[in-house]
């Protein structure tokens, strides 16, 4: 040839295309190394020769052939050999199953029998699995050349497969010594395997120990194995294992039959915390169970067989029982309380049947204080003693137990104590046994919310609750104890849906705290708002900071006033010293304050009623020169004098104090007195010692009103220890026709006295609880004011909007306004009627949904 | 990624400043030894064999020319993707972020050349070493099969070591483990500091010295210690090495420097022992040898491999296969020689065969799959024994030899003759990376003396001589799964196509090539036919482009076409005869009668026109051949 290869230098290899396999010879050799490797007699073969073997075999194209004739030889085997062994295991194992109520020793023989069952499985399995290990070693060319190429099983898996055809799906037919149920017929190993395990699980539900291990390689097994009938056509899903589709199905199937009955026994005869536990138990030994014994990934649907069977329909049960949630919340039995919420957290994310069950007891246990309360803050109850001793240690005031307007003021602070109470039990138990649950959270504060607004009186019990502890209760506490007080004041806060309310009120007692110097801590005052503040907003806490203001700026005010007397020179030792507050007539709850007196006014006499008492001379100097010096710092600003809210230190001599042994010496105390009694108390000045003074004479020099008048000459004249003023004729009361003179035998340990005017009414002393009277008057003006407030908001919607359907506009009414109170719809519409009338707004003609126009 | 021409500018000027401060070792040295000038203008040109020839003559093929081009540079100018391949196979550096690895990316020539850079950058790409450091490493952790033979006790800790790799590493080791061959336990004197001794015997097993961060309490002990044991053990560059570097440049470049130094270690260690060592014996008594467990080299193992022999034998009776044949016969004319008396060459040759033992360590053969499946396994191969097993490996002692080469060093030099010998026991073994190595020895110097490249010959290889037969190299490339030889095969016979087109054995690889698809079913083309067409038209297409003289050939074609109906088949004379017996009265009627006569170029009045011709030749051939095997095109 022309072109011959005439110099080839370079030799190839040609032994693989001449050298002749001899195939039937080579596989004889491997067959029978691998019955050796069978007999595990393997030590005694060379890898090296079998592995050359099949090497050749393949390099020479004979992978199919070799591939064939393994996998036939294992079918071989395992039909034969192995399957001869299990089926002598196979008898017996069914006795417990068919005859339900044998003997023990023959139930022994049988649970003997299954566990010699499943171990030969076991065993036969484990040894297949070794001895192909080491047969696709041997192959392991074949697997990478030939089953890659060709797309086939690699041997091991294809044998694997080969055990679960030849073995697990090996049909026992009937077997023979059990007569049992005809519909048992012909069985499999792998069915024969399924009721084994059953047996065996259901022995340890009833309390015998098992072989777990036993199970677990069994389970292993089963789940190393495909079934076939699941294989699909597009082989897009992976086949699920033996495991998936005939045992766990079963073990669901017969758990499901099991717990049905069970939770019906125990639930017959067990308390709510018994079936709690019971369950509980039950779902541990489940997780157990299939961790130890069987599949990881069956744990939750075993779970969630449990969880149908045992406290799904149950629950609900299991709460209403008599020992059941309420039981457990009167009793503080959390850790069974915290058992149900578990279990019903298992079924039900929202928790509904306790839920329900929780707010029940609460509104339950909230109207019970309620009600307690309401027949003591009726004034004319009597027996308010037992409940006020116990609540409050602190002592509302061993002396104030024959005012009504004090049991009440004290019935207040029981109710906001026991609600506080309450909320703190729940507070535990939500704790402790619900996990702290942000929906029970909800759900809790959504009842408290409820009985509280049901509560009328709420907003004020509250404020005269926070107004207490500021005046008394935070006496000798520690920091830490005053930011508790203050936590659980604002959490009660947050429950009350009419924020105007309680702001009225709040500002009213503050007020008073902050005039009469009742406030222990400023600082605790302010860190209150603060909060408010944070929980309430700005809005809410503004004029509130405006009323502290307005008392900073008094004081500098006070002293650059005394600086500015004393820089007028000619100090004059008669001197009335003055102590201004000057407050803002819109942040200050003034007018609720004079109109309270201008009502009393009207039941008292009708001389006409005049604002403005005279002052002697002495005082009337100096409070035209605070006038004018005011007027010097700010011009065109009017000042009202409000002297019903003031009080007055005197210095007074009792010139015939009785020194025992009828002796009378001179004695001087220092009298606290309010504004209207200094008056009085300065007309003694002018008259003689010993001359007496009329009632009107009194009234007709001082000009002050005449409840006001009376009820200070009561503090003056009819108690005992201030006794400052000598009333004719001795009686109880104070009437217009009676006379007085000065006591000049006053006798007092101490050398200041308090006079306290006795409190009626809008007390100028401190903060209790209203009448029936003030009462309607604070809702008439919350209703007033509410009604701004509305207007206000229609008005600002509507200029935004220019135009706006009817419900549109209520519904945006309400969202503005829901923070400071739960507007009412009748309201809201009468207040756009009254806008519409004021032509702020105008009706859209023929418009559907009706509609609004704002007009500009 | 891209970075600005700035910052590259930058970095490499930072860079030039480390390496003159000799913080860094230069990656790309100024080379202009002439060696090292001829593999860059084999790069140039795309001549494989001669590049494969210079990397074996060990010319760095990272270094750069005086221009600054490194050969992988200009493979990539060139738009050379074979040559590309083979030099980052053979470890050149294209690392993304370095001066020259941006070069090199933004001068590639085709997509495909910068895609093949792109997915052998540094990150994905290991050092050569890599693998061995990576096994050696795994050594320390890895208790199944059990390959450690002795244990190193110090005060509170014993580590369970490898007596060869501490004697390659460490003079102190070598010189304590010659003295007591037998001892399986190595009590070290208490001044060895236990943590030290620890983090040294990892170094000595190439674990990654960044990775054993000292324990950061006592730290100043731990150094101290470290340092003793460096003197103690005499391991070098232990201390230095173990430091932190901060530079993640300069670290690698420590390490690599660390781990070529032990993979020469392990390679001398190798070749004095383990080679040294190796004994020649008669076959028959080859089963029979006795080596102790203890014995001077540590080997666990004896691998026999029977030498070649003028006769294979075909005794496949034999079970245990002690008297195999593992030798390839020399030629054809031998085999149709020897097959007549295969008996009395069988008794002649059976004094004379001999085998060769070499004394192996399990710890390095399992990293071929082959031998760990063999020694994790329950046969009797990995029993325990009072003698050293004698196991076989069918191939030529010399094979063996590269084999254990490259599983002891990752080191494996051989020749083009015993390329296809070294990729079947490779397949055997599965060792994938020498595999490849035989490969990519078989594909660039299979050409022999004919330049690789189209270009330079367009009219194929018509007078140079095979080195190879290269119908034995396909059916390799199939057997062994080897995709490269395939194609390799294709442009070879593509080249030489005039050659092999009529020859009754390129049919039979047609036939076989058809078949092997046809049994797997994915398609419905012949793979091998498709290639060489493919490599063809490569080979003709450099003279038909740009020459406008396509639509003259598809009109010269149509009238061939006409004149002759079907070619002759039996037709025993090379192709050149039969298309000047055939075409040219054809040819002549379009061009000048008696101008263009023949393909060998003589008389060549046109080449463009006799290519068109020539080309339409060999596909029309290629036609008939699978017509005649019944085959679809």
């Amino acid at each position: 040839m022309l072109t011959g290869r005439r110099n080839i230098k370079v030799r190839t290899p040609r032994r693989i295309h001449n050298e002749d396999v001899d195939f039937d010879q080579s596989w004889k050799t491997l067959e029978a190394s691998f019955r050796e490797i069978k007999k595990k007699r393997a030590s005694t073969l060379s890898y090296e020769a079998l592995y050359r073997h099949a090497y050749k075999l393949v390099l020479k194209l004979k992978g199919e052939v070799l591939y064939t004739r393994v996998l036939a030889h294992e079918r071989q085997w395992l039909s034969e050999d192995v399957m001869q062994r299990i089926r002598e295991t196979t008898s017996g194992c069914l006795t417990t199953r068919n005859q339900a109520d044998v003997g023990a020793s023959t139930a022994m023989a049988a649970r003997a029998a299954g566990e010699k069952f499943l171990k030969a499985l076991r065993d036969e399995w484990a040894d297949h699995q070794l001895c192909m290990n080491m047969e696709a070693d041997v192959l392991m060319y074949m697997d990478r050349v030939y089953c890659r190429d060709h797309n086939q099983v690699p041997v091991y898996y294809a044998a694997m497969s080969l055990f679960r055809d030849c073995i697990l799906f090996a049909d026992l037919g009937v077997l023979a010594q059990n007569a049992g149920p005809p519909d048992v017929g012909q069985m499999t190993v792998l069915d024969l395997l399924n009721t084994v395990l059953l047996d065996q699980i259901q022995m340890e539900r009833d309390g015998d120990m098992i072989d777990k291990h036993l199970l677990k390689s069994c389970v292993y097994m089963l789940e190393a194995l495909h079934d076939p009938s699941t294989r699909l056509p597009q082989d897009v899903v992976p086949e699920s294992s033996l495991y998936d589709t005939s045992f766990e199905r079963l073990f669901l199937d017969s758990s499901a039959d099991f717990y049905a009955t069970e939770a019906d026994r125990v639930l017959r005869d067990a308390d709510a915390g018994g079936y709690c536990r019971y369950a509980q138990r039950r779902l541990r030994e489940e997780v157990d169970r299939c961790r130890a014994s069987l599949a990881e990934n069956t744990t939750s649907k075993i779970i969630s067989v449990v969880e149908d069977k045992v406290i799904m329909g149950r629950i609900q049960d299991v709460i209403d029982m008599p020992s059941g949630v309420r039981f457990m919340i009167d009793n503080e039995q959390l850790e069974e309380l915290g058992l149900v919420y578990e279990l019903n957290a298992r079924v039900d994310e929202n928790k509904k049947p306790l839920v329900v069950a929780i707010q029940k007891r609460i509104i339950e246990l909230g109207t019970e204080i309620n009600n307690a309360t309401v027949p003591v803050s009726q004034p004319t109850t009597a027996g308010p003693s037992e409940g006020g001793g116990e609540e409050n240690e602190k002592g509302k005031g061993r002396a104030a137990k024959e005012r009504p307007a004090n049991v009440q003021t004290m019935a207040a602070i029981k109710w906001v104590e026991e609600i506080l109470a309450l909320k703190d039990k729940f507070d535990r138990i939500h704790r402790v046994s619900l996990a702290s649950d942000q929906f029970m959270q909800t759900a809790l504060t959504k009842s408290f919310a409820e009985f509280i607004n049901s509560f009328p009186r709420s907003s004020e019990y509250i404020s005269l609750f926070i107004d207490d502890n500021m005046k008394k209760g935070l006496k000798g506490k520690t920091e830490a104890e005053v930011d508790t007080m203050l936590a659980k004041a604002i959490v009660l806060l947050r429950y009350v849906s009419d924020k105007d309310m309680f702001e009225r009120y709040y500002k009213k007692h503050l007020s008073k705290r902050l005039l009469m110097n009742k406030s222990l801590s400023s600082d605790t005052e302010r860190e209150f708002i603060r909060r408010m503040k944070i929980e309430l907003g700005n809005n809410f806490t503004g004029k509130l900071e405006a009323m502290f203001r307005d008392m900073t700026i008094s004081e500098e005010l006070t002293t650059d006033f005394k600086r500015h007397v004393a820089s007028l020179g000619d100090p004059d030792p008669k001197r009335v010293d003055l102590n201004i507050n000057v407050l803002t007539n819109m942040t200050w709850p003034l007018d609720a304050i004079e109109s309270w007196a201008a009502l009393e006014d009207e039941n008292g006499t009708t001389s006409g009623r005049s604002k403005h008492c005279i002052f002697p001379p002495e005082i009337d100097k100096v409070r035209r020169g605070f006038e004018a010096f005011y007027s010097s710092k700010h011009s065109g600003r009017k000042l009202t004098w409000l002297a019903n809210m003031g009080t007055a230190d005197l210095r007074a001599t009792f010139s015939k104090v009785p020194a025992g042994g009828g002796a009378t010496k001179e004695k001087k105390h220092e009298l606290n007195v309010s504004t209207y009694g200094m008056l009085i108390l300065l007309l003694f000045n002018s008259v003689p010692s010993g001359e007496r003074l009329a009632y009107e004479d009194i009234q007709a020099r001082t000009n002050i009103p005449s409840d006001d008048l009376i009820r200070n000459l009561q503090s003056l004249s009819l108690v005992p220890k201030t006794r400052i003023l000598i009333k004719e004729p001795h009686s109880k009361d104070v009437k217009p026709t009676d006379v007085f003179r000065f006591n000049e035998g006053f006798q007092s340990n101490f050398m200041k006295v308090k006079v306290v005017v006795v409190a009626g009414g809008s007390s100028s002393t401190g903060n209790t609880v209203e009448g029936e009277r003030e009462r309607r008057e604070t809702e008439k003006k919350l209703k007033d004011s509410r009604g701004f407030a509305m207007e206000a908001a229609i008005v600002r919607i509507m200029k935004q909007r220019k135009e706006l359907s009817h419900s549109q506009l209520v519904g945006e009414t309400i969202g503005q306004l829901k923070a400071q109170f739960t507007p009412d719809v009748n309201m809201i519409k009468k207040r756009i009627e009254s806008l519409i009338e004021r032509e702020y707004l105008e009706r859209i003609e023929e418009a559907t949904p009706p509609s609004y126009r704002y007009l500009a | 990624m891209v970075r600005k021409k700035h910052e590259i500018e930058a970095a490499l000027h930072a860079e030039n400043q480390e390496i003159k401060a000799g913080r860094l070792k230069e990656e790309n040295p100024l080379d202009v030894s002439p060696d090292f000038e001829v593999l860059c203008e084999a790069c140039r040109r795309g001549d494989l064999k001669l590049i494969q020839e210079k990397i074996s003559a060990g010319v760095n093929i990272n270094a750069r020319d005086r221009f600054d081009y490194t050969p992988l540079i200009l493979a990539s100018l060139c738009g050379q993707f074979e040559v590309a391949q083979l030099l980052l196979e053979s470890g050149a550096q294209c690392e993304r972020d370095t001066f020259q690895g941006e070069r090199c990316l933004y001068n590639a020539l085709t997509d495909r050349l910068r895609n093949l850079l792109l997915s052998y950058d540094y990150s994905k790409a290991t050092h050569s070493v890599q693998p061995l450091a990576a096994h050696i490493s795994a050594l320390l952790t890895r208790n199944f099969p059990q390959t450690s033979d002795v244990v190193l006790v110090s005060v509170s800790e014993s580590i369970q070591a490898h007596k060869f790799v501490l004697a390659a590493r460490s003079p102190y080791f070598a010189r304590k483990l010659a003295t007591s061959s037998s001892l399986c336990s190595l009590r070290l004197s208490d001044a060895v500091p236990p943590q030290p001794l620890k983090a040294a015997v990892e170094y000595l097993y190439f674990e990654d010295v960044q990775r054993f961060q000292s324990p950061s309490e006592n730290e100043e002990d731990f150094l101290n210690g470290l340092a003793r044991v460096e003197r103690l053990l005499e391991i070098e560059n232990l201390f230095e090495n173990t430091l932190d570097s901060v530079d993640r440049r300069v670290a690698r470049q420590k390490r690599e420097e660390e781990l070529e130094r032990g993979q020469n270690q392990l390679e001398a260690w190798f070749r004095e022992n383990v080679i040294a060592n190796k004994i020649r014996v008669n076959r028959g008594q080859a089963p029979k040898v006795r080596w102790n467990r203890e014995n001077s080299v540590f080997a666990d193992v004896l691998l026999q491999a029977d030498e070649e022999e003028h006769v294979p034998p075909q005794n496949t009776s034999d079970l245990n296969g002690g008297d195999r044949a593992s030798a390839p016969a020399n030629s054809a004319t031998e085999i149709a020689n020897t097959k007549v008396s295969q008996e009395d060459i069988r008794q002649f040759s059976g004094s004379s065969r001999k085998s060769v033992l070499f004394p192996a360590h399990r710890a390095m053969l399992i990293r071929s799959e082959y031998f760990l499946a063999m020694f994790s396994s329950a046969f009797r191969e990995a029993q325990d024994s009072d003698y050293l097993h004698v196991i076989k490996v069918a191939c030529s002692p010399e094979v063996l030899e590269i084999v254990l080469s490259f599983l002891y060093a990752e080191k494996a030099d051989f020749s083009l003759e015993i390329a296809t010998d070294v990729l079947f026991a490779a397949d055997l073994l599965f060792i994938d990376k020498l595999k490849v190595k035989a490969a990519t020895v078989i594909s660039t110097l299979g050409y022999g003396n004919a330049s690789t490249t189209e270009a330079t010959n367009p009219r194929g290889v018509t007078d140079s001589d095979d080195v190879i037969n290269i119908y034995d190299i396909v059916r390799a490339g199939w057997a062994t799964r080897v995709h490269r030889l395939e194609e390799f095969g294709a442009r070879y016979i593509a080249q030489r196509m005039e050659r092999f087109i009529d020859e009754e054995e390129f049919e039979e690889l047609v036939a076989e090539s058809a078949g092997r698809i046809q049994h797997r079913q994915e398609t419905d083309t012949v793979e091998l036919i498709d290639d060489i067409r493919y490599y063809l038209s490569e080979r003709f297409r450099l003279r038909f482009e740009d020459s406008g003289l396509d639509e003259m050939m598809d009109e010269t074609v149509s009238s061939a076409e006409q004149a002759t109906p079907a070619p002759e088949e039996d037709a025993s004379d090379d192709a050149a005869a039969e298309t000047q017996q055939i075409y040219a009265p054809e040819v002549d009627g379009r061009l000048l009668p008696g101008a263009v006569r023949t393909l060998d170029g003589e008389a060549a009045g046109d080449e463009f026109t006799q290519d068109a011709i020539n080309y339409q030749i060999l596909l029309r051939k290629i036609d008939d051949l699978l017509d005649r095997l019944k085959l679809e095109a």
